[in-house]
Order: structure tokens, then C-alpha cells, then sequence
């Protein structure tokens, strides 16, 4: 028997909750699953299930293209009640920004994080930004509140992972500081820039942003080594490239 | 002859507030709970309390945060929130600042989520400690539920039991009148071994302060606060004696808004509008 194709999308930032205006990501994640009408489901829970954040989901994820759904974890009495049942029977399971610590502790307290892992095992593609992107790997650097942090995700991809890796930010030079101290190495991605692994390899590197880039980070003695990793940019390159509008968020583009 | 400095006077009183269920309107039992509220942080805080709600439990949506400060804004109290999930936009130093407090009060929501997003930031530990330093620690639903071993909670759909912080011994069902389906699961559940407690009707309290049993509160007549036990198998409640605390006068409307009125009044009796 064959085994399920096991894919995870980690976006450094971008996607509906923070292009609006630019679809790629959102584009590609769907292309993956090669349904002809897509089972989305979204998990809004790193920013306590916001509604203004739902409704922009449901915005982006139309029902001209794909079979919408959401989670939210404050409001069971609402929704699906056998949560991995309807979890197990999605195509795409994409996970919104907000507080990583948080989403954990939710997560863990209604059973989500193993529901998830036997999602990936079963072959539903996992995706998310931010917060969304650290909770599936073994370590993460949140920078959600105050000094970055070193935290454990999930851990369904054995690296180390860094979001909203733009030049000169504190988030990376924090990561750097953890790899010199012993956390494991693993993969940094720009905003725009999205890390699409097939099991636990990576298999490329996408970006809805010209610029955008993925690193790979490892430690060689004491000096951390960095790899910018090919990308390849997922519009028209030729087209003038409109600047991602900033959006009003409260929580989304946090981790 | 000598004065005796004992312990107890510098230990200071511990102080919690279990509330079945209320809202921050301008409804009279509501207006009832914020002047106890206001009271209880005005012992330790004197003029200008410090009062800051955890919304934690609603995921900290916008609602429970604004009707919070529409009914603690205007008063002689500083208040503040403390939202886990949007520390990203406005970052504080938890601990300092619930500690600094004089009332920290928990609002309704998922007790659930509540308590594993609070473990997940180290909120447990800094809770106990401002009880321990005489920070009255208040809230209704969810966020009174949390105060006790164990509680009756929706977090997952229908009621089942679920565990609190445990600062007070015992359990705790909330919204006792309204949903039947709760106490009949709490009634289940203490006749199958919870530790007994209390259930607390929407509007009803109880207040602990310092060693003993609670005495209860209720802001709408018909509102009761219960001993929930059992013996031999057989769950008895038993309602307790409640005192009764009246709604205080709306506060005073702007002179602008009260003129409003008056002349939207004179044009409804004269015809002019519907």
C-alpha cells in the first residue's frame, strides 16, 4: 500500500491574513490538495478564534472554489462536535496567526495536536503563517510578546523554525543566539516566503513576493551557518508587483 | 500589658468572588455586581482601585473587553485587561501588572480553553500568589468556576466535568437556573463522586473572605446561590440564606444627553415622531 503524500505548507507570513490583494500562497496551498472542490478547514485558535478574523477567511476561501469550515475552540457548542471526524475528511487544514503559546495550550486541552498529526500521516495538506507555521515543528522562536522565545511545537517536521524573518529583526538574531546554544537546526522564511515540505524533507521553497526568501540554519561548532534556499516566486514576475496592503489586524501576523 | 502581634495581622484577608452569571449592563442587577466589585477593590485600593479583567476565557474578544470598560471607564477605579492573545500588539509585563492589582476579575467563556491557555503562559502560579497578597480575585461563569477544584463546563458542546485551579476546595456549578442540562450534569457528577460545592444561580454570589464559609449575594430577587451534596449516594441542595444587594442610581446623564431626551420626549407626546 502506498503511504499518504504527508505535506505541510509553513508561511513566514502572508496569505489572506496578510496580503490582501495577493492570492498566491493561498493559490498554491489549494492547488496542492488537486481537488476539484477543495475541503478547507481553517483553526483561528492563536487569535482566540477573532470573528473579524473568520469572516476573512471565509472572504478569502470563497465557495466558488473550495468547501469552507472553521474551528473555533471557544465556541464548541457551535460547529462540528466530532472534531476528528471533520478534521480527517479535509483536504487543507490552515492555521491562522496569533499567539503560539497559546494555540498549544488550546489545542492540547481539546486533543487537536494529535488529530493533527494523524491528519499529515493521513495525507490532508497542513498550512498556516506565523503562529501557524511554528506550532509543526520539534522548536520554534516566538516573538509574539517581548523577547523572543524558544519554544517546542508539535514537532510532525524534527527542525527548528523561524517566522517573519525579515533583515536586522530581533526574531533573527534571537534564532541565531538559540542555534549557538544547542537548538536544533532548522528553517527561517521572510514574510511572502512559504517552506512546503513532503514528509518531514523539504521540498521547495515558494514565495508570493519577488524578494521573498527560506533560509536553512545550521550550526558548524560555534558559528551559525545560513543558506539562503532557491525560491521560486509564484506570480508574474514581469507584472509591476503591487505592494502588500497593510491590514488592521490585531492579532494574525504575531506568533 | 503587652499587645499581642499575631500572624494574622499581617497576613492578608484572601478574597474571591464566584459569580453564577451576570453581564456590564446598566440593568439594575448588573449595575448591583459592578458596585460590589468596585467596593471589594476600594477596600484594599482605597479611592482609585486598580481593576483589570482577564478575558481569556472568550478568546478575548472585543465584546467582553469593551462592556468592561463601558461600565468601569467612568468610575472612580483604574481599569486595564490583560488579553493573552493580543500581547503581540501591546506587550506588558504579566506579572507585575496583575500584581499590582486590587481586583482581577475572570470573565465568562470556555473554562477549557481558560485554564490551558493560562498554564500555557504561567497564569496559575501569579493567580495564587495574588490571592495569597490579599488581590481580590473575582468572576462569573467560566471565570468563577476556575477558582474551584472542579466545575461544570460547555467548553466541548454538551456539560461534562472539568477541573479548576483548585484555590477553593470543592466544586462549582454556574448558570444554575438557566441551563437545566448543566445542573442536571453537575447533580450526576457529585452524586458519582465530585467533591460537593455550590450552584449558583445567574445574578447570585458567594464571597469568601478569609478562612470559613462563604456568605451569599444575590442582585435579583429569586436569585440563589446552593449547597450542592451528597450522602450515601443521594444529592441534596440545599439554598442558603442570601443578602440582597441593591442597584445603586444610574449614573447621571451629561447634561447634553439628559437636554436630548427632554426634547425627544416633548416631540413623542406631541406627535411629532413614532
Amino acid at each position: 500500500m502506498e503511504t499518504a503524500d504527508r505535506q505541510i505548507v509553513a508561511f513566514g507570513g502572508g496569505g489572506f491574513s496578510m496580503e490582501s490583494g495577493n492570492p498566491l500562497l493561498d493559490d498554491y496551498v489549494l492547488g496542492l490538495t488537486r481537488a476539484e472542490r477543495p475541503r478547507v478547514c481553517f483553526l483561528p485558535s492563536a487569535s482566540g478564534d477573532a470573528d473579524h478574523y473568520i469572516v476573512r477567511f471565509y472572504r478569502a476561501f470563497s465557495a466558488h472554489r473550495c468547501e469552507a469550515s472553521h474551528i473555533s475552540l471557544f465556541r464548541r457548542e457551535q460547529g462540528p462536535s466530532d472534531l476528528r471526524r471533520h478534521l480527517l475528511s479535509q483536504d487543507l487544514i490552515y492555521v491562522g496567526g496569533g499567539s503560539v503559546v497559546s494555540l498549544l495550550g488550546v489545542w492540547r486541552a481539546h486533543g487537536i495536536d494529535s488529530i493533527l498529526r494523524e491528519a499529515w500521516e493521513s495525507g490532508v495538506t497542513l498550512c498556516g503563517l506565523s503562529a501557524g507555521s511554528l506550532c509543526w515543528f520539534a522548536e520554534a522562536v516566538s516573538g509574539f510578546h517581548g523577547e523572543p522565545k524558544r519554544l517546542r511545537g508539535l514537532g510532525l517536521l524534527p527542525f527548528s523554525n523561524c517566522v517573519h524573518y525579515e533583515r536586522g529583526s530581533k526574531r533573527g538574531e534571537a534564532y541565531h543566539g538559540f542555534l549557538r546554544e544547542g537548538m536544533r537546526g532548522g528553517y527561517a522564511a521572510e514574510d511572502g516566503a512559504a517552506l512546503h515540505f513532503r514528509g518531514e524533507e523539504l521540498h521547495r521553497v515558494v514565495a508570493s513576493r519577488p524578494q521573498a526568501r527560506g533560509y536553512r540554519l545550521d550550526v558548524a561548532g560555534s558559528r551559525v551557518v545560513e543558506m539562503q534556499i532557491a525560491t521560486t516566486f509564484l506570480g508574474d514576475r514581469d507584472a509591476p508587483h503591487a505592494a502588500p496592503l497593510p491590514e488592521a489586524l490585531s492579532t494574525a501576523p504575531a506568533a | 500589658m503587652a499587645v499581642e502581634v499575631g500572624l494574622s495581622t499581617t497576613t492578608p484577608l484572601r478574597r474571591i468572588l464566584a459569580l453564577g452569571g451576570h453581564e456590564f449592563s446598566s440593568r439594575p442587577p448588573d449595575r448591583a455586581v459592578c458596585e460590589l466589585l468596585l467596593r471589594l477593590a476600594g477596600e484594599r485600593g482605597g479611592e482609585r482601585p486598580r481593576i483589570c479583567i482577564l478575558p481569556t476565557a472568550s478568546g478575548d474578544t472585543s465584546d467582553q473587553i469593551a462592556s468592561f470598560y463601558s461600565a468601569f471607564g467612568e468610575r472612580h477605579c483604574e481599569p486595564s485587561d490583560v488579553s493573552l492573545f493580543r500581547l503581540g500588539r501591546r506587550p506588558m509585563a504579566l506579572r507585575d501588572h496583575l500584581l499590582s492589582q486590587d481586583l482581577i476579575y475572570v470573565g465568562g467563556g470556555s473554562l477549557l480553553n481558560l485554564l490551558a491557555v493560562w498554564e500555557a503562559h504561567d497564569i496559575a502560579s501569579m493567580l495564587s500568589l495574588a490571592w495569597r497578597q490579599g488581590i481580590v480575585l473575582a468572576g462569573q461563569s467560566a471565570g468563577a468556576m476556575c477558582w474551584f477544584e472542579a466545575g461544570i463546563t460547555k467548553s466541548s458542546g454538551r456539560p461534562l466535568a472539568a477541573a479548576g485551579l483548585g484555590l477553593l476546595g470543592g466544586s462549582l456549578c454556574v448558570h444554575y437556573n438557566n441551563e437545566p442540562e448543566r445542573r442536571a450534569a453537575y447533580l450526576d457528577a457529585v452524586g458519582d463522586g465530585m467533591p460537593a460545592g455550590y450552584g449558583l444561580d445567574d445574578y447570585a454570589g458567594l464571597l469568601w473572605e478569609g478562612e470559613g464559609a462563604p456568605s451569599a449575594l444575590t442582585a435579583r430577587r429569586g436569585a440563589r446561590a446552593y449547597r450542592v451534596s451528597s450522602r450515601e449516594g443521594e444529592v441534596a441542595e440545599s439554598p442558603l440564606p442570601a443578602r440582597f444587594l441593591p442597584a445603586p442610581a444610574p449614573a447621571a446623564l451629561r447634561e447634553d444627553i439628559a437636554e436630548f431626551r427632554r426634547i425627544k420626549t416633548m416631540r413623542k407626546r406631541a406627535g411629532w415622531l413614532g
